[in-house]
């Protein structure tokens, strides 16, 4: 038996309500359909591109600290005199590769959030409080730097910052869609 | 001629497997496969027109976001129903007024004023007088064939709530269409009699 049988089957319509003609729309939707299904998409694939770009963000602040640690941490082995000279100046070097990597992300990170800021609905009151608290932590970060620009610790402070940022606004994202789904 | 809300139309394998990928001409076709039972089961629930568009809208563009999901272990036009449904429902839920527009509807049918309504009145015209509620469940079960367990899981409520709503709904429709029958005998009667007279 079809499911289409079992539907007949169930039907119970005492009254004939089901007997009454089909209403014709007497419109056609499906230009604004289409309209908001590309909009969809293009809002989908730039969450996609977020949310790797985030990826990214975070394994490369995970590569500048393990980097930062292996340069604070010098081997124990009794090191000559040379090799403390060559180890100063590659740790130099690489600390200032490393400040550049960090500003760039940042400035990249900040692109981000600025972006998903203005695709994402209003936030639940928690959220809020917690994109304020976050957004205060970040100015602070930005009043040390006016004093140690080339610090990589605040640097690093600061994408990490706005790599919570930018997760708090891809989860609200991710539970807007979700909602819709549910419908 | 299409009845009911019409919605049983089969769907090609092709045409579903194009919608979940995405494909523009896909979501088309269906959209012009269905809109019109959409539309005429949006209207049967909300009776208000402009917003069955609305809802009909709405339900498409779910549907076509959530068909990659779907999965056909029933046929796609239940699942593409089913979103409609939802979305008249929660359309409903929405109405600010609707309280108070059911209680003038309720009071203009019985202190007496019926002559107006009554003289005209046919199953489509009973069908809008019943409250949102009733009008609700008794399509859903004697049209689209869901059982109380299912329209109760629909709008939240008990199974019992639905057996009653449908038995109000019958019992309404059933006095308004007859009282409109009766009407109009007696005004075919009273025609066949001034004929005869003249």
């Amino acid at each position: 038996m079809t499911a289409h049988d079992q539907w007949n089957q169930s039907k119970d319509d005492p009254l004939g309500l089901g007997e009454l003609e089909a209403i014709d729309p007497g419109y056609d939707g499906w230009s604004d359909i289409e309209s908001a299904l590309l909009t969809h998409k293009n809002s989908k694939r730039s969450w996609q591109r977020a949310g790797g770009w985030l990826a990214v963000a975070a394994s490369l602040v995970l590569v500048v600290s393990i980097s930062m640690r292996n340069i604070e941490s010098p081997a124990t082995n009794t090191p000559n005199i040379a090799s403390v000279g060559e180890s100063s100046s590659a740790a130099y070097d690489s600390q200032t590769d490393n400040v550049g990597a960090l500003i760039g992300l940042s400035q990249n990170m900040e692109n981000q959030v600025k972006q998903l800021r203005q695709e994402t609905s209003s936030m639940p009151a928690e959220s809020a409080i917690y994109i304020a608290e976050l957004e205060d932590l970040i100015a602070q970060v930005d009043n040390e730097l006016s004093f140690t620009p080339d610090s990589i610790d605040l640097w690093g402070q600061r994408v990490n910052l706005l790599l919570d940022l930018a997760q708090i606004y891809q989860q609200q994202w991710q539970i807007d869609y979700g909602r819709m789904a549910a419908l | 001629m299409m009845m009911g809300s019409g919605f049983d139309i089969h769907l090609d394998e092709v045409t579903l497997a194009g919608a979940k990928r995405g494909d523009t001409r896909a979501c088309e076709k269906i959209y012009r496969s269905y809109h019109g039972p959409a539309y005429t089961l949006a209207v049967r629930i909300c009776k208000c027109r402009e917003l069955a568009r609305d809802v009909t809208q709405e339900a498409f563009i779910t549907a076509f976001k959530r068909v990659p999901q779907f999965r056909g272990e029933s046929p796609f036009w239940g699942w593409l129903r089913r979103v409609v449904i939802n979305h008249a429902i929660s359309s409903l839920r929405k109405q600010p007024r609707y309280d108070a527009v059911e209680f003038e509807e309720y009071m203009a049918h019985t202190s007496g004023d019926q002559d107006g309504l009554g003289r005209a009145m046919d199953l489509s015209q009973a069908l809008e007088q019943l409250s949102p509620e009733d009008r609700l469940v008794v399509w859903l079960h004697d049209v689209e064939g869901y059982k109380h367990r299912e329209i109760a899981e629909m709008v939240s409520k008990t199974e019992s709530y639905s057996k009653t709503r449908l038995n109000r709904a019958r019992a309404r429709l059933r006095a308004l269409v007859t009282n409109n029958d009766e009407r109009g005998s007696l005004v075919s009667n009273n025609g066949a009699a001034q004929n005869a007279t003249a």
